[in-house]
């Protein structure tokens, strides 16, 4: 018997309240390239695959990218470059134990079923558990956020900044590797994005794993130069930005990064990343409202 | 009562490689030459084939932001400057990035009742008529309402 109760934000939430009952899912069978058009229209990071109906397997964007990188034709059937099983809950399961099963499990995403294992009703993903925190530590009265702004009258200068919480380390490419070599840099350190580079050392764009597949899609070869597919300009926040204004540009952006420069040199000069999960382990993990509530980052 | 007696034989179509600034051009021109809502285009190739369908709920579903729910309480943030970020943001994307290409389709000779039946349970609005491979044709809702309406009044009579 324990004699200490962890107690975080997410205590008593069930999965059914952070949960999204739209669930992208197609046919084993159907090609990379539906699969692509599905990732893209819904903004999907993976798709469920279902046999005759029945949940069969998963396939995310890093599969994806694995099947771009060995060059498979996007004709080939998605059923053959799934990455993992579907691992269930229920959507009366615990908000804190859906995140374990996920950390166990190495996924980012759940899906929720119902008495009948079968049929999925739902899914919840980390995303969406992010955004879930976002909405209570901004609704909540007795957060840091809220007591900061009321002690200094209102003054925005004392709430949360990007500097506070922004990783200074920051990969990059260049503007002239191949797409296989910028494969290589996210999936060897799992990121979502990297920044690219020009001769002269300036940062020129950004090369997304959603870039990548609509690439893989349009038959761009694997060999190709970076520059041709990178998002440019590379759109940064200033490091004195308040958090709060880079967490509504990653939602309105349907983007899980910023990049971060610091304001006194151009902006071109990029000095971190500011990931939408380090803005939530920073909100939850320091406020003393929440004993303990941690939202352990991955 | 076949699909060639009542299917709009005037239609608009899109090219795959168009991107959504083009969609939404290409969809205010077809509303304005019919002088109605065009809902939703059949996408074909060079070649005339269809090779997909793209709706006006398809692009709205698009550029929606994911993590809608939140705006609502983003007391601070100008929804109208928020959607025109976004639209500059996604204007690379491309019709065949997006289509629907599972699309079912039906023949000149297909019969009326099988049409009403194929947009009943399958809840579709619009199926492209297709003769060889070649798109010869739309056939909407509204008009297998029209011509079932057309029967019953002339019986009426």
């Amino acid at each position: 018997m324990s004699a200490i109760e962890t107690v975080s934000i997410f205590s008593g939430i069930p999965v059914g309240q952070a949960m999204r009952r739209q669930v992208v899912s197609l046919a084993a069978t159907a090609d990379i390239a539906q699969g692509i058009r599905m990732m893209i229209r819904y903004k999907a990071n993976a798709v469920l695959l279902t046999d005759n109906d029945i949940p069969h397997g998963v396939v995310s964007k890093t599969d994806l990218l694995g099947a771009y990188y060995a060059e498979i034709p996007t004709e080939t059937a998605l059923g053959d470059v799934m990455g993992s099983q579907p691992i269930a809950c229920f959507p009366d399961d615990l908000v804190e134990d859906a995140l374990e099963i996920m950390a166990a499990a190495g996924v980012h995403r759940l899906y929720v079923t119902g008495a009948n294992r079968d049929e999925v009703i739902g899914k919840v993903a980390y995303a969406d558990i992010v955004g879930l925190l976002y909405r209570y530590c901004r609704a909540c009265e007795r957060g840091t956020a809220h007591k900061r702004l009321k002690h200094s009258g209102g003054d925005p200068s004392a709430r949360l900044r990007v500097k506070d919480v922004m990783t200074t380390e920051v990969w990059s490419c260049g503007d002239g590797d191949s797409l296989i070599t910028v494969i290589e840099s996210l999936t060897s350190r799992q990121m979502g994005a990297v920044l690219i580079k020009n001769p002269a050392a300036s940062y020129v764009g950004v090369i997304s794993k959603t870039d990548l597949i609509i690439a893989y899609h349009r038959g761009v070869a694997p060999k190709s130069a970076a520059g041709e597919i990178m998002s440019s300009p590379v759109h940064a926040v200033p490091a004195e930005a308040l958090l709060s204004t880079a967490l509504q540009q990653m939602l309105i952006r349907d983007v899980q990064r910023l990049f971060v420069h610091d304001g006194a040199s151009e902006p071109g000069h990029i000095t971190g990343v500011l990931a939408l999960s380090d803005a939530a382990r920073f909100r939850s993990g320091s406020c003393r409202a929440c004993t303990a509530g941690r939202l352990l980052v991955r | 009562m076949l699909a060639r007696d009542f299917m709009d034989t005037q239609f608009h179509t899109l090219h795959p490689q168009q991107n959504i600034a083009e969609v939404f051009t290409a969809f205010q021109k077809a509303s304005a030459i019919e002088k109605k809502k065009v809902f939703g285009m059949m996408v074909t190739d060079d070649e005339a084939r269809l090779v997909g369908m793209l709706s006006m709920y398809d692009v709205l579903n698009y550029v929606q932001p994911k993590h809608v729910a939140i705006f609502g309480e983003m007391d601070d943030v100008d929804p109208t400057q928020a959607y025109r970020n976004r639209l500059s943001t996604i204007q690379s994307i491309r019709v065949d990035d997006i289509m629907t290409t599972d699309v079912v389709t039906v023949r000149p000779d297909t019969h009326l009742m099988v049409i009403a039946e194929i947009m009943i349970k399958k809840h579709i609005r619009r199926l492209p008529v297709i003769d060889d491979q070649t798109v010869v044709g739309i056939v909407y809702v509204s008009n297998v309402f029209n011509r079932i309406m057309t029967m019953f009044s002339a019986e009426k009579e």
